[in-house]
This record gives C-alpha cells, sequence and structure tokens, in this order.
C-alpha cells in the first residue's frame, strides 16, 4: 500500500509554527526505512529541523524538492508500506 | 522564506507521532494557549512526547513588545474567567506530576493578572494535589501585593527571568521592563518565598560577553535565586532581534559550571535550554528533594 507523507501540524494555535524550507533529503528514493528515520531537513526561521518517517517502508518518491517552502499538511513524500 | 545556516547543534525533530498528537488535540480542544507553540520552541516535540506542555495564561497577547519575542502584542482581550479550571483540567488529564504555567504581560489588568495566576495555581493543586508547579511570572511593575499573591498560592518554583545581561537589556526588553527591576522581584520573591524555590533565567547569542555573563549571574545570588538556567536565543522570524552568535554546547557547559561554582544550588545550560525546560529537574536534584521534604514539613504545620 502506498501512502502519502504530510509535514505534521504543530498545533491549531493561530501562533504555532506553520511552514519551513526544504534544506535536503537525508534518504534518496528506493531506501527502506524504518518508523522513525529522519526524511528531511526542514529549516524555519527559528531552528533545523529533521522530519521523521511516519512508518516503516520503502521511500518510492520525493513529491518535495531542496529549496522548497512546505507548508504543514503538504505531502513531502510518497512510501510503499506494509 | 529564505534557507537558514544553522550550526550542526542547532537541529531538533519536527513534532509528530501518537504521544504528540494527543497532546496537541488535548490542548487545543480545551483552547489552551502554550507558550511552546506561541514562542515557537524548537523542544515542542521533545516535551509533548513527554507529555508535558507548558501553559501561557491570560491570552495571547501581551501587552509589553520584546525585540526577540514571538508572542503577539497588542490590546488582549479579557481573561477567560474559566481559564484557571481548564488548565487544572488539562493538567489532570495529561496526569502531569509538574507543571509550568506562564503568562504574557498583562499591564491592562489592576494586579496585572496576578490573582487569574494565583487562581490558575490554586485549581491545579486542588484537581491534582501531588503535582508540583513551577510559575513564570512578569515583574508586575514591581507591585509588592501582585507579587504577594503568586506567593501565596504555594508554587513550588516562583521564576521571573532577567532574559539578557544589564548592557544588553534596554536593546532588547520593552521599555517598561528594567533590569534592576526585574533583581527587585525575584528580591520580593525570595523574602516571602520561604523554603520555595526562586529561578531566574536568561538567553545567550545576543552580543553578551563572558564578563557581563559573571555580572548577571552574581546579579541574580545576590537577589537571592537559587537557580539559573541559560540557553541560545534563537530568532522566530527576520523582524525580530538578530542572533549576534550561535554558543558551543562545551562554551555552555562552562558558563554551566561558572555558575554552580559561583553559588547557585542548581543551574543548568544548553543550547536548547529554556526557562521551563525540564523545569523538573530543580525539584528533583539532591539540593531540591532536601528542601522540598523540609518545605513540606513546614506547610503540614501551617
Amino acid at each position: 500500500m502506498r501512502i502519502e507523507v504530510n509535514l505534521p501540524s504543530l498545533g491549531d494555535d493561530d501562533d504555532a509554527v506553520t511552514k519551513g524550507v526544504v534544506a535536503f533529503w537525508l534518504q534518496k528514493a528506493g531506501a527502506a526505512l524504518k518508523a522513525g528515520d529522519d526524511l528531511l531537513e526542514l529549516t524555519t526561521d527559528k531552528a533545523a529541523f529533521v522530519v521523521p518517517s511516519p512508518e516503516s517502508g520503502t521511500l518510492m518518491e520525493y513529491r518535495v524538492s531542496e529549496g522548497d517552502e512546505v507548508t504543514v499538511g503538504d505531502v513531502l513524500c510518497v512510501l510503499e508500506v506494509g | 522564506m529564505a534557507l537558514n545556516q544553522f550550526p550542526t547543534w542547532i537541529r531538533r525533530p519536527w513534532p509528530s507521532g501518537k504521544a504528540f498528537r494527543e497532546v496537541k488535540d488535548l490542548l487545543n480542544g480545551m483552547d489552551l494557549h502554550t507558550v511552546c507553540q506561541s514562542a515557537h520552541c524548537p523542544n515542542q516535540s521533545e516535551c509533548w512526547s513527554r507529555r508535558t506542555a507548558t501553559f501561557m495564561v491570560l491570552g495571547n497577547t501581551c501587552t509589553r513588545h520584546c525585540t526577540y519575542c514571538a508572542v503577539n502584542s497588542g490590546k488582549p482581550m479579557a481573561p477567560d474567567p474559566d481559564e484557571p479550571e481548564k488548565v487544572a483540567e488539562a493538567v489532570r488529564r495529561l496526569g502531569l506530576r509538574h507543571a509550568v504555567l506562564t503568562s504574557v504581560t498583562r499591564d491592562d489588568l489592576p494586579d496585572g493578572g496576578a490573582g487569574h495566576i494565583a487562581a490558575t495555581i490554586r485549581a491545579i493543586k486542588r484537581l491534582s494535589p501531588g503535582t508540583t508547579q513551577e510559575v513564570l511570572v512578569q515583574d508586575f511593575v514591581g507591585d509588592v501585593p501582585a507579587i504577594e499573591l503568586i506567593v501565596a498560592a504555594k508554587p513550588e518554583i516562583f521564576s521571573h527571568n532577567i532574559e539578557t545581561v544589564r548592557r544588553i537589556f534596554p536593546k532588547l526588553r520593552d521599555r517598561r521592563f528594567s533590569y534592576d527591576l526585574s533583581l527587585e522581584v525575584l528580591r520580593i520573591a525570595r523574602a516571602r518565598i520561604g523554603r520555595g524555590f526562586v529561578k531566574s533565567s536568561f538567553m545567550l547569542g545576543c552580543g553578551e560577553t563572558e564578563a557581563d555573563i559573571q555580572e548577571t549571574l552574581h546579579d541574580l545570588l545576590v537577589a537571592g535565586c537559587d537557580a539559573v538556567s541559560m540557553g541560545q536565543y534563537l530568532q522566530p522570524t527576520p523582524k525580530h532581534q538578530d542572533v549576534e552568535a550561535f554558543i558551543p554546547p562545551e562554551i555552555f557547559t562552562r558558563y554551566e559550571s561558572m555558575a554552580r561554582d559561583m553559588g547557585f544550588s542548581f543551574a543548568v545550560a544548553g543550547p536548547f535550554v529554556r526557562s521551563s525546560y525540564r523545569s523538573e529537574a530543580l525539584l528533583q536534584s539532591e539540593f531540591g528533594r532536601e528542601r522540598l521534604q523540609t518545605s513540606g514539613a513546614e506547610q503540614h504545620a501551617d
């Protein structure tokens, strides 16, 4: 089964952080991932963050590129799981 | 939005996972504010995944404007009279053994919101009698009765942040704050809190020198602080105060030792240390446990 991996929301508070810029991918397409493995590094104005994979599976496709601005809810990549 | 360059040690996990979502859903469902979200805190993932959060009461609009702070400033709404009970209910549902409370500054309220904060501390004690509390407050313009309201509610830790060293203070803080008034607030609390703890925190990376840091540590000690914490200032948006320097972790470690050597009973410093970060560590330290036991006996005798 293929699943889309979204950038998780940090909360509904109107002043929560909602976006960042993709600094670089930490995994290549085809990589076998365990849940919690770092997928990519994202920078906000305040700090750098690593976004973990929500599930174990195979990274099939990037949906965002290095340098792209992404907002919470955006699809980052597609995983083949199960 | 530009791609920022951060040193390798300024890197945190993006919040995700089951425990994080549970905390998020609970807080959002109860219409409560947290400084974790309002201050864009990089520790949100770690703290919420450990099922802890720092509650920000009295709304999310501050009447003062500091150049480094991400919290909105402007004209706040009237406080929610149900908020003390709601926060206490959230603390109970999260099962927190230690809760941290803070607030925006409310110069528009006659008591600066001290009564509301004290009511929140008492509500938490009522619903979660075993839970310890740290309360991080503003300066209340040095108003002794307001500070006494807070202390009388018996939080284990009274915190007021000096935020930065004396020399840089006027550049970073709203002009209604003053370095000496902040020290006075700490002295007022120290004189009234008995065997409770008095704590202050400040940011590094704003252009301060080691001599500036030593001066501030000395001033906090003289004011009666038991505990101090120091962390890296991070710019929340390009409109805020610039970061002057990213201080390496080993330098933070040295400052932490320096604070202990100068006489603080508890000191913690590191890039991601914030005033509320792992706040319970003070009470869990040998010093903290010993004094809590004594103060517990005192309160029992009241």
